[in-house]
């Protein structure tokens, strides 16, 4: 029993890191945008999609790893130019302009991808004997490489001019314009890196679940809950509150339903939306 | 801001209705709606009542979004709680249609009561997630094989018997189409006129005055939460109404109306329509019901087109399409006026 206790926290831990990739890119685009993006989760799924394309065209899991984000950091740059950027003045109507994207999203994976959930075979193969368990190794494998992005993340975000750019305009968008930094530019990078991160989310995440059009589904209210959580805009708290979140629904789950679990964070959450609606973490009074 | 009472701010028909245009254009409406059982067959009017109540649902988005502001992914709730109330009135409580269309309606406004009370205490992000959220719960719990008790055997399931329309001393059974046509029609004329008066009193105008400044309308002394709290509940009440019409139409329901995603075709139906009045949803959905039926022969993710179609309503017409005609048929007006002279 202890040891599927372990088993069950540490899935829910690996999980949650991948959660605290996408939703740290959910966050960075609230925070300078100003929007929710209701097509985050989809660009997840698209970057599973992709991953399992790279694997068909190449051969090679790995290479995955470099072409997608890639692919997420133009893709996403193009929408943000394309879609938002004629929208901006109206949050509103920006949020129902990336649900429409949604919409085109799933329905092109579905078009060309077909409906049916495929799945990505353990790209390692290898298992770890844990407590007398055979643990995958890809899943420490995909702990490191999330752990990884997000440290890449906050470095880029406080040891480069771009980073300190984006930090700027977050904190206060005029200011940080009438001080000279280029806040166009800002935007569409911000987007390209929010659905770059998503996309890697996606890539890291296909081998441990399966790939179909309505994954992006699923995920999106989690990254929703991690967000409100750890406050929205609010980074290092987004990416706390999604491990945490994933871990205490893993160790629920292991004397309780996977539903149980889920409505316990649900209930949770709607309590921090009540009494803290700035999040867990927020420290000092803004 | 214009003074109380007049044009209220924002795409509303106020100038263009307060011709008595709105009095023709309704009584002409509800003509050719009675009269069309003559010209057309069967299954097409079943089909123009499936587009009413679309369009039902559809207002119910437009009336949170257009007229309260808050950008609503929970309307697939509350159409799905119109549908498990419609189920449990007709099937444990062994209520009549008119019962069980009211059960309905309830069982939307209870959900929507704590729903509201949470959603409408934040703002702008955080209530859009809040819906999405709940969605995600309501979902959960009746998917969920622990929790058979409450979803029952309500949610997804099939209507036996044909349902019957108790009036005076008679019986109309839906076995007639025509019996199924004019029940709907009815009901959603019904809907839509308490809407109507509802969004045009006081309190409508309350609401668009909050929409448009909120701290503004809090200053004058208007208690903002319980105003937007109310609407919300009116709205999910709409939703449920259509879930009713809808459980009765296709006497079939299912756990998918209750997924957020499926709050997604009334967001879709009513934008393109225009969010700004009550007839954009239904002019929406007419648009998105027959180029559905149109494209769908040709390929099946017909959906992608609408996912473009929104992107364009957004980015250029973001009153709809209803909201460009009342924009014409003003500015004919105004010119006509201008050269009368």
């Amino acid at each position: 029993m202890s040891d599927l206790v372990i088993i069950l926290a540490m899935n829910g831990l690996v999980w949650g890191l991948i959660i605290a990739l996408i939703a740290l890119g959910l966050s960075i685009i609230f925070g300078l945008l100003d929007i929710i993006n209701v097509a985050h989760g989809d660009f997840f799924m698209v970057g599973t999609v992709f991953a399992w394309t790279v694997i068909l065209i190449t051969g090679n899991f790995w290479l995955a790893f470099l072409i997608v984000p890639l692919i997420g950091m133009l893709l996403g740059s193009l929408v943000e130019r394309a879609v938002i950027r004629p929208v901006e003045n109206s949050a509103a109507l920006s949020i129902v302009a990336t649900f429409g994207l949604s919409l085109i999203l799933q329905e092109a994976v579905r078009a060309t991808f077909g409906a049916t959930p495929k799945r990505i075979l353990d790209p390692i193969g290898v298992t770890v004997p844990i407590l007398g368990l055979d643990y995958q190794v890809y899943r420490l494998f995909a702990a490191a490489i999330a752990i990884a992005a997000i440290v890449a993340f906050f470095l880029f975000l406080h040891r480069t001019k771009f980073g300190t750019w984006m930090r700027a305009t977050r904190q206060d968008r005029d200011t940080a314009i009438a001080m000279g930094v280029p806040s166009n530019r800002i935007f569409v990078v911000t987007f390209g890196l929010g659905t770059a991160l998503a996309m890697l989310g996606g890539v890291v995440a296909a081998p441990i679940t399966t790939v179909e059009f309505r994954l992006g589904l699923d995920v999106l209210p989690l990254c929703f809950m991690a967000v409100i959580i750890g406050g929205l805009g609010n980074l290092p708290g987004t990416a706390t509150a999604a491990v945490l979140l994933a871990f205490v629904e893993g160790i629920i789950t292991s004397f309780a339903e996977p539903t149980t679990a889920r409505i316990f964070s649900l209930i949770f959450m709607s309590g921090v939306l009540l009494l803290r609606p700035q999040g867990i973490f927020a420290r000092s009074t803004r | 801001m214009t003074a109380a009472g007049v044009a209220p701010a924002g795409p509303t028909p106020g100038a263009f209705f307060a011709a008595g245009a709105a009095g023709w254009g309704f009584g002409g409406l509800a003509a050719a709606l009675a009269l069309l059982p003559l010209v057309v067959p069967d299954y097409q009017q079943v089909f123009v009542a499936e587009i009413l109540v679309w369009g039902l649902f559809a207002m119910s988005f437009a009336i949170v979004f257009g007229f309260g502001g808050m950008l609503s992914f929970s309307q697939a709730v509350f159409f799905g709680m119109g549908c498990y109330g419609f189920n449990l009135g007709t099937l444990y409580f062994g209520f009549n249609t008119w019962g069980a269309v009211v059960s309905a309606v309830l069982a939307a406004a209870l959900l929507a009561l704590p729903v509201g009370y949470i959603a409408t205490r934040v703002r702008h992000h955080h209530f859009l997630i809040v819906t999405v959220i709940i969605s995600v719960l309501v979902t959960t719990v009746l998917e969920s094989g622990h929790w058979r008790w409450i979803a029952g055997p309500y949610v997804t399931v099939s209507l036996t018997f044909v349902p019957e329309v108790p009036l005076g001393f008679t019986r109309f059974s839906f076995i007639d189409e025509w019996v199924a046509y004019y029940f709907t029609v009815v009901m959603v004329a019904a809907a839509f006129f308490l809407a109507w008066r509802i969004v045009h009193s006081p309190f409508g105008r309350a609401m668009l005055a909050i929409k448009d400044n909120e701290m503004r309308a809090q200053m004058i002394g208007l208690n903002v939460n319980k105003l937007r709290w109310m609407l919300f509940v009116l709205a999910a009440g709409i939703a449920g109404h259509a879930g009713a019409l809808y459980a009765l139409l296709a006497r079939y329901t299912n756990l998918e109306f209750f997924h957020w995603i499926y709050s997604g075709k009334a967001i879709v139906m009513a934008m393109i329509g225009g969010v700004g009045s009550l007839v954009g949803p239904f002019v929406g959905t007419a648009f998105y019901m027959l180029s559905t039926e149109y494209l769908s022969r040709y390929f099946q993710q017909f959906i992608i087109v609408f996912g473009f179609i929104l992107l364009l309503v957004v980015r250029y017409a973001p009153d709809g399409i209803w909201g460009m005609v009342l924009r014409g048929a003003r500015g004919l007006g105004r010119h006509g006026q201008a050269s009368k002279p």
